[in-house]
């Protein structure tokens, strides 16, 4: 069988998949899959020797919350699965949406992990069907709510090192960044050298606004962050940051994204209030040296005027060579490039709000 | 005895893909028992970790708001309606 490259778009109105050869030139779409239902976090977990390929998905609705849905027959249907992440009564907390999915250590083919808002994380030992809290964490998040009077936030990166199946980051909107060296038992706040929070975190460490957090997956040790206040580079597995947006046109934005060849992209904002494309131009950064220098990539992106934004999970890479970039917008336009960024094109179809992108190539 | 019950479409595969269906109760409180022990995943997604109904549900008996009964032992009557509804506007 020729292999495929196959994009999950979810969308605040359900899912969309795109089918291509790795040409990735020409695109079959499908969907609205789960119509209705927002869809932020979507997964593939690839085969394993007693079950196929499983698609997993994180979806809610304004009225009736969130679940998580599985698909084992590459997206043609979906299960919502009744052992879904949910807090108990009596943690006082309320599950609003499910943010982010990630499998587990390359050593642990059962496992998926979910980050989820109000912010918390759950794991799942059976590929998604069953969840459990994290309680270490978890705990400690509450913990630091009671002490700075925080509600509300969201766990929306989550990352394992994948050469040390027990160490673990997450990123949390209004905490920051958070490890954990021992499986997920004890955590450490790992916000050492970020811009100074508000007075009322100085005791925790916490209070930072950490919009995305990613790993370089060729060594476990290197991560960027998108911070409120710029993009940021650690070299020590989070222990220190530093600034890292020399070229960049602003400060503020959402997705950081890291590829396999150790490119990263970022798609910065005019700022915060503005939350759109600088001078209404849809353009994403890509920088090939680390970080130190950043050079915009936008050939083939529309010249007309895009006043739209790019969320923090709608920015994706694959796994291929040349690399594949995909890009999703709040107005509903997908693009990619096949070429690492060097020239893009429109995906068919315009959707709704694009809450998330992820590619994989399938064997 | 047996009422008739509606729910949106978005929540149908709560319930083996039906959006009507009849239930047996002699009570609308044990109606209201009934629908969310048979279909556990409708419960997930009408009530929140506090057992309340979620903020933006409505229950309809009839042509009532449930939340604004003053009793939910109300016997039942052949051709009573129970609705799930959502409040949410926009557009």
């Amino acid at each position: 069988m020729a292999r495929q490259v196959v994009v999950l778009a979810g969308t605040n109105k359900g899912l969309f998949i795109f089918r291509s050869d790795v040409q990735r030139r020409s695109w079959r779409v499908s969907g609205p899959h789960m119509s209705g239902w927002e869809v932020f976090s979507v997964l593939c977990l690839p085969p394993r020797a007693a079950a196929g390929l499983r698609l997993l998905a994180g979806t809610s609705h304004a009225a009736y919350g969130p679940t998580i849905r599985l698909s084992d027959d590459l997206g043609a249907t979906w299960t919502q699965m009744p052992a879904s992440p949910r807090f108990t009564m009596e943690s006082g907390l309320r599950l609003k949406r499910i943010w982010q999915l990630t499998p587990g250590a390359p050593d642990e083919l059962e496992t998926v992990y979910a980050g989820v808002e109000e912010a918390g994380l759950f794991v799942s030992h059976d590929r998604g069907e069953s969840w459990l809290p994290v309680d270490g964490l978890n705990g400690q998040l509450r913990a630091g709510d009671r002490q700075t009077a925080s509600s509300g936030r969201c766990l929306h990166s989550v990352l394992v090192a994948p050469t040390r199946s027990s160490r673990m980051w997450v990123g949390v909107s209004g905490a920051g960044v958070l490890r954990t060296d021992d499986g997920g038992e004890q955590w450490v706040t790992c916000n050492a050298c970020l811009p100074a929070p508000e007075a009322v975190h100085a005791k925790t460490g916490t209070g930072q606004y950490v919009q995305k957090l990613a790993l370089d997956p060729r060594d476990g040790r290197t991560l960027y962050l998108q911070h409120r206040c710029g993009v940021f580079k650690s070299i020590d597995g989070a222990d220190s940051w530093q600034p890292t947006d020399q070229g960049l046109p602003g400060s503020f934005g959402f997705p950081v994204c890291v590829a396999h060849t150790g490119e990263v992209f970022v798609a910065p904002l005019a700022g915060e209030d503005e939350r759109y494309m600088p001078d209404g131009r849809l353009r994403l950064y890509r920088s090939g040296d680390g970080g130190d220098t950043w050079a915009p990539c936008d050939n083939g992106l529309p010249a007309y005027p895009s006043y739209v934004s790019v969320l923090r999970d709608a920015l994706a890479v694959d796994s291929l060579d040349p690399l594949g970039v995909y890009v999703g917008t709040t107005a509903g336009e997908l693009f990619c490039s096949s070429d690492g960024g060097d020239t893009w094109q429109a995906l068919p179809g315009q959707y709704s709000r694009i809450t998330v992108v992820k590619a994989w190539a399938n064997a | 005895m047996r009422i008739d019950v509606s729910i949106p479409s978005l929540l149908e595969d709560c319930t083996g893909g039906r959006r009507r269906f009849s239930l047996d109760a002699a009570t609308l409180d044990e109606a209201l028992v009934r629908l969310n022990t048979t279909y556990p995943l409708l419960r997930h997604h009408l009530y929140d970790e506090a057992e309340q109904l979620r903020q933006h549900v409505l229950l309809f008996f009839n042509d009532q708001n449930v939340a604004r009964l003053e009793r939910l032992d109300l016997p039942l009557r052949s051709g009573d309606r129970l609705a799930v509804l959502q409040n949410v506007s926009g557009g």
